[in-house]
């Protein structure tokens, strides 16, 4: 009854903090040690969430093909294939592995003579390997929207010796939802991957990585959290030496919400001369939401840089006095200074009407 | 314009502020000096609205309003400007962005409509310039790694910029240069007219031969126990602070 409510309020304005901590127990985590993130139980989380809350990013996300020019941009097309294979009912946690009894769709990015090429994810249960061999840089918008089902999604990328891939991932889910992504780098190849999440439920992304010699790969997160469970867990493991890697997460967790940030570094004894880096950073924009970030590295090689950081804060208050002392209202003040907070995380993005798309999106957000 | 009586200010429990009479009108420039600790900064910050002060006694008048009812945006967009000592860094958001949110909430507030694009690229280029301000760092995120100089000038351009009726400057002298003291003067000479009226906080009266004050004030412990004309300033100058406070 109670959480019918919350879910209608989309203004919040009105909830008790006693409603609020209803709310909060329901984290998943909160029983077990932060280590555990990735075994959690997810059956035991929110239950599914009602079609009217909607993430703002919604009807942005419905407009943006139009929005951008075709000449450049291309669909690929997959059809929805849903099997209604779930995780609400296991009863243990989920275990990626058993993604693989499922056939496998294998995109090859090379073939499309666009530079950037939307896929909508949202109802593909199928897995997706995605193939880049060219050097030639291609950006792929992955959509994540309307799931009809939280069946857990998993996308494996093979950036081949030389080849340049960026993609940017858009994840909006009004149902729970679990990705799995894998990169598999070659040597000398360089990956973007910035992924922008906006959810009201539980949703929960993992990346995993593997370098090998001389690659960069820069991850970029932003996750804005108005209400449920947020959880992001990436793995970057250095396999070979001299290749870096670049991780920025940020979260804004609101009325009551929760993220959760889980990264390791790790560095092979033979990766020598790996370039690592790691910060993750929440900014809460009440006393009841709560961000848990937990970086680690495991290094066994010894000539290495890798630095990584974490901070929870509030929107600075001496900040806001600033803009005011300039006229700037505490409402418009509180937007630019959450925008300032986060727009580090579009810095990746290399393709201009992406990034320029993105900007607009958050812009939306924020408002 | 500005009319504070009887000011006693708080800060946790702490008097700061014992006393305080000035008197401000159209077209003046006062300078307010005094050694550290003596309650200038907390006077300008309590002027422009900050929180964490308790008044316990007094009244201030702005242009006919009691100042106390008004936020702190609306005391800016009614003309109060206050020149920080230490201006804020805020990194993430962009200096001109910055310059161009300011001047349109006051246009705003004053039922005008937003500033036309190029207008603003022009006002604030030619602004700029006369401050030795690069367009680089206009491109740069507000007050992020700038000199204690080019801090200062900022907070100069942003008055320039949004005109204030009032403007407090507290001790944007300090950290500057021969050169960039100069260049922030002439920044403040040219704001000067018969409408405005500047409260100008300095340590030292160096600042002065600059900025020609029609009024010097002394303050110590919370409350100004001198005033007089700009030979008051030499003369603190001669005798120092303790000297002047006691023939007081
Ligand atoms: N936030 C504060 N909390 C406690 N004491 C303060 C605070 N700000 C200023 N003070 C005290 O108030 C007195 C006046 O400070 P201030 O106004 O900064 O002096 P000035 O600007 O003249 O150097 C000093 O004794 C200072 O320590
Ligand atoms: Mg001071």
């Amino acid at each position: 009854m109670i959480k019918d409510n919350i879910l209608n309020d989309t203004s919040m304005e009105n909830l008790s903090i006693h409603a609020k901590e209803i709310l909060l127990e329901k984290n998943p985590f909160k029983n077990f040690k932060i280590e555990n993130y990735r075994y959690a139980q997810l059956h035991k989380n929110i239950e599914s969430q009602s079609d009217t809350v909607k993430s703002p990013l919604h009807k942005d996300l419905t407009k943006l093909t139009t929005d951008i020019s075709h000449n450049t941009f291309a669909n690929i097309d997959l059809k929805p294939t849903i099997d209604k294979w779930g995780f609400s009912n296991s009863d243990s946690f989920f275990r990626v592995s058993s993604l693989v009894h499922r056939t496998s769709i294998s995109i090859n990015l090379d073939n499309f003579k666009e530079t950037s090429l939307f896929l909508n994810i949202s109802n593909i249960s199928k897995n997706i390997t995605i193939q880049k061999k060219d050097p030639q840089l291609k950006t792929l918008v992955l959509l994540n929207y309307n799931c009809d089902d939280e069946t857990p999604k998993s996308l494996i990328f093979n950036v081949a010796e030389n080849a340049n891939l960026e993609v940017v991932h858009y994840d909006v889910s009004n149902k729970k939802s679990f990705l799995y992504f894998e990169v598999k780098q070659s040597n000398y190849s360089n990956f973007n991957f910035a992924s922008f999440q906006s959810n009201n439920t539980h949703i929960r992304n993992e990346f995993f990585s593997s370098l090998a010699e001389k690659c960069n790969f820069e991850l970029s997160g932003l996750n804005f959290n108005n209400f449920g469970v947020n959880d992001n867990y990436s793995f970057i493991q250095h396999v070979k030496p001299s290749s870096s890697s670049r991780e920025v997460f940020k979260s804004i967790v609101n009325n009551g919400a929760i993220t959760n940030f889980q990264g390791k570094i790790y560095v092979d004894s033979i990766a020598q001369k790996t370039d690592g880096y790691q910060m993750s950073r929440s900014l809460l924009l009440d006393n009841i939401s709560k961000a848990n970030n937990k970086p680690e590295l495991e290094i066994y090689a010894d000539d290495v840089k890798c630095s990584h950081g974490s901070t929870v804060s509030k929107i600075d208050q001496e900040q806001i006095f600033y803009f005011n002392s300039r006229g700037i209202s505490k409402e418009v003040a509180n937007l630019l200074l959450q925008k300032a907070f986060i727009i580090e995380t579009l810095d990746i993005i290399q393709t201009k009407d992406i990034k320029d798309f993105s900007i607009k999106l958050l812009d939306n957000l924020l408002t | 314009m500005l009319n504070i009586k009887d000011l006693h200010v708080s800060i946790e429990g702490k008097k700061i502020l014992n006393g305080l009479n000035l008197s401000i009108n159209k077209g003046e420039v006062h300078a307010l000096m005094g050694p550290n600790g003596s309650g200038k900064s907390t006077l300008s910050y309590f002027l422009s609205g900050k929180d964490g002060y308790e008044m316990e006694r007094g009244s201030i008048d702005y242009n006919g309003k009691n100042l106390l009812d008004l936020e702190v945006d609306e005391r800016a967009n009614e003309g109060l400007f206050l020149a920080f000592q230490y201006p804020m860094e805020i990194p993430g958001v962009q200096t001109s962005f910055f310059l161009k949110t300011a001047i349109n909430s006051k246009r705003k507030h004053h039922g005008l409509p937003e500033i036309d694009a190029l207008e603003f690229a022009k006002l604030i280029k030619s602004q700029a310039q006369e401050l030795d301000i690069s367009p680089d760092m206009l491109r740069r995120d507000l007050n992020v790694n700038y000199s204690g100089g080019e801090k200062k000038k900022q907070e100069i351009l942003q008055m320039s910029l949004l005109n204030p009726a009032m403007s407090i400057l507290d001790e944007t002298d300090s950290g500057l240069d021969i050169d960039a003291l100069r260049i922030v003067s002439e920044g403040v000479n040219k704001l000067r007219n018969k409408d405005n009226s500047f409260l100008v906080i300095t340590h030292y009266q160096r600042l002065l031969n600059y900025i020609k004050p029609d009024y010097v004030h002394i303050i110590a412990d919370g409350k100004i126990v001198k005033s007089g004309d700009f030979s008051l300033a030499l003369e603190l100058e001669e005798k120092g602070y303790e000297e002047i406070s006691k023939t007081a």
